[in-house]
């Protein structure tokens, strides 16, 4: 009788097991959409941070570092590794509010490219304040009113000079009455769309991808210990790179590697596809990314895991990010390994599912006691 | 005790009643700005709108979608036209990559809408796409003297998530359809918000609102026709073809007032504020309303409380299509700041005003 019962519950949990291993894709897909609608800026990473805290499994010890990197650290025979994402995306924040409530805007961070701030004409934001999101637009001028001359100036001349956006007030006291504060991150809002071919698309997609595809690993961490003693982090203010002469590492992981001082980083990041001839494609695999002088043990290891999880990927050959520089050293080994994204650094990065789903195989693949090394 | 049971029951009805008169016209606005309906294809609008008309109204419908009711006889007649399409793109060619290359709609600044999602309106249902930044747009640029060209329509390269034009035909995207953005609809507050096709939807929600408002009584010595015209945008086509067999006296073209109640614009002219009330629109580029007949709309709307406001701004309107006939245009608005891009911005106070005007016209212009 005792027997005929453990057997059931045995198949019950090898059951449970069944369906939490088919879940996976559906869960990395519900992740990313729980993260997606997060606003995330550098210097306003504390709402991404809290909602991945919350998505962790329970019992897991979370570390945090003064600038608003979160980790979570898994025991093991050697290292460390560490697992490095970036908590904060590119954005903007409020800089001013006028006599007539309008809000002026600046940067945190260089833009990624000449056109980010351009993309603000005319749109939807959402203000992240104290007392809770605050929906805007970004002013443009009526068509029908618009000279060639002021066509030139404030729609192609376009810069955070013009951008005003309207939070539906008429004085800077009752702006100030809805929360909005100076330094208030200015995002787009997170709608998600649903493209063909199992593709996603939205502001800032890549990074939330990314990050969820780690909250993912950890959670796989958690009922399976890695090989190695593994830190999984999400770094604040990584879009911020250090001044000085020399290399300009992103601050963010520079601490990140005073802290953990990993044998071994992996930096999960993005990168640009359909660039053309020799840049990722979507669909076709993580990206490997080393100089070509990189450090070929890690990546062999990479290339090992990846022909076990059955997993394509595709490779990059480009200098050192400044998330990577700080770890590159003559006792420590770094890779990049990225989540192509489509339209990077617009309003609608694309990324493909698939690609998602196969970056999060091949870091729990090496990740496995016996696989990295 | 039972008193008091007795007053509460009365101001209970006593709301119920009063809500029942009030605008509706919001509301309406929230749902019909959402169907799509680019210039040449209003037809699910056109339904729309038929399927909310009270029962009893002899309702035509011409090709175009054009569709109005007549009550009431005698003079003078007055017409009320609001209308329903929207700006938009069209399929123009599906290339080897499974892209969609469109005809522009004209309208909408082309920069507005790049590496924005846009949804394709196909026989099968909505497909959605984003039509893909300018090519090298994350290039540093080596030469900032050096103009960029410009982000055209014709340049639109929407991607749909497929890699070929077979594809994309699998997904019932073909040539000819229509394309619109993406909309967001922007809350700022209860009853202010900004979305894309408030131009003209705002107009067709006011005119609907004030047909399900409207008493016999109103009506009994003049003709009042209500109609929602198809392709404002694309050249007055709808009102054109209305105008050959509608001859009112007088039209109340019912559209944006293009406001520059904005940061960016001189107030030199159309400086009407969002929230200060319904608007006749004084001059514009298609009419230029006779000052005996504002005076009119200024005195009944005194009469009725209504806030309303006067301006001069650019921009057509559908009833001058009706001044060789031998009407008289008055256009009504309301303030729309951002007019013609994804966040045209109103005020619930003045959308109902709006409709209220509307009734007011109808009771009493003479």
């Amino acid at each position: 009788m005792i027997h005929r019962t453990v057997k059931k519950i045995a198949g019950l949990l090898a059951l449970a097991c069944l369906a939490a291993g088919t879940g996976g894709a559906a869960d990395l897909k519900g992740l990313t959409k729980e993260l997606f609608i997060i606003p995330s800026t550098t210097g306003n990473e504390d709402l991404l941070a809290g909602r991945i805290r919350g998505l962790l499994p329970r019992g897991l010890v979370v570390e945090e570092e003064g600038l608003g990197t979160i980790a979570v650290r898994f025991r093991g025979e050697a290292g460390p590794t560490l697992l490095l994402a970036a908590l904060d995306g590119y954005g903007h924040m409020v800089s001013g509010i006028t006599p007539e409530g309008y809000l002026a805007l600046d940067r945190p961070v260089a833009p990624p490219h000449a056109r980010f701030d351009a993309y603000l004409l005319g749109q939807p934001v959402i203000i992240s304040t104290s007392h809770g999101p605050v929906q805007g637009v970004v002013s443009q001028p009526a068509l029908h009113l618009l000279t060639q001359e002021r066509r030139k100036t404030l729609v192609e001349g376009f810069t955070l000079e013009n951008a005003f956006v309207d939070i539906g007030v008429r004085s800077e006291k009752e702006a100030r009455a809805k929360g909005i504060e100076l330094l208030d991150a200015v995002t787009f809002p997170a709608v998600l769309t649903e493209l063909a071919g199992r593709k996603w698309s939205g502001p800032g997609l890549g990074l939330k991808a990314v990050a969820a595809v780690l909250v993912a690993v950890a959670e796989a961490l958690a009922t399976e210990a890695p090989g190695d003693e593994t830190i999984i982090a999400w770094a604040a203010q990584t879009k911020f790179t250090a001044r000085g002469r020399g290399a300009r590492p992103a601050v963010g992981a520079a601490r990140a590697r005073t802290r953990w001082q990993p044998a071994r980083t992996v930096i999960v990041d993005v990168a640009a596809a359909g660039g053309g001839d020799g840049s990722p494609a979507l669909g076709k695999g993580p990206v490997l990314i080393e100089p070509k002088d990189g450090s070929t043990a890690l990546r062999q290891a990479f290339e090992r895991a990846a022909a076990g999880a059955d997993t394509a990927y595709q490779s990059l050959a480009a200098a050192d990010s400044p998330l990577a520089i700080p770890f590159t050293g003559p006792l420590s080994e770094v890779l990049t390994v990225a989540l192509p994204v489509l339209f990077l650094n617009t309003p609608s990065e694309v990324v493909d599912l698939k690609d998602l789903q196969a970056l999060r195989d091949l870091l729990e693949k090496f990740l496995k006691p016996g696989a990295g090394r | 005790m039972n008193k008091r049971i007795t007053v509460l029951v009365l101001i209970s009805l006593f709301s119920a009643v009063a809500a029942a008169a009030q605008s509706k016209a919001w509301d309406i606005l929230r749902e019909i700005v959402l169907v799509p309906g680019v210039s040449g294809h209003e037809g699910a609008v056109a339904d729309f709108i038929q399927k909310r008309l009270p029962a009893g109204l002899k309702v035509e419908r011409d090709g175009m979608h054009n569709v109005w009711f007549t009550v009431g006889s005698g003079k003078p007649h007055i017409l009320f036209v609001a209308h329903s399409d929207e700006l938009g793109w069209t399929v123009d060619k599906i290339t080897a990559e499974g892209r969609l290359r469109v005809k522009p709609g004209g309208g909408i600044l082309p920069q507005t809408a790049e590496a924005r999602p846009v949804i394709v309106h196909t026989a099968r249902g909505p497909v959605a796409g984003v039509v893909a930044p300018r090519p090298g747009y994350d290039e540093r640029r080596s030469q900032a003297d050096v103009p960029e060209a410009p982000f055209a329509a014709e340049n639109f390269d929407i991607f749909l998530g497929v890699g070929s034009e077979a594809e994309a035909r699998a997904l019932g995207v073909a040539e000819g359809d229509t394309l619109t953005a993406r909309k967001t609809m922007t809350d700022f507050a209860p009853g202010l918000m900004a979305t894309r096709g408030v131009d003209d939807r705002a107009g067709c929600a006011a005119l609907l609102d004030a047909a399900l408002r409207l008493k016999a009584g109103a009506f009994r010595d003049r003709t009042v026709t209500f109609a929602w015209d198809a392709q404002e945008e694309t050249g007055l086509l709808g009102a054109s073809e209305l105008a050959k067999t509608l001859k009112p006296d007088y039209v109340f073209a019912i559209d944006t007032f293009v406001s520059t109640d904005s940061p960016l614009e001189s107030k030199r002219l159309a400086h009407l504020p969002v929230g200060k009330g319904a608007v006749v629109r004084a001059i514009d580029s298609s009419n230029v309303t006779p000052k005996t007949e504002i005076r009119k709309v200024l005195a009944i709307a005194k009469k009725r409380g209504i806030p309303v406001q006067v301006g001069n701004s650019r921009g057509g309107n559908d009833g001058s299509v009706f001044l060789p006939g031998g009407a008289v245009d008055i256009p009504l608005s309301w303030p729309g700041s951002y007019a013609h891009s994804l966040i045209e911005k109103i005020d619930r106070r003045d959308l109902d005003a709006l409709a209220d005007l509307i009734l007011a016209i109808v009771a009493e212009w003479k």
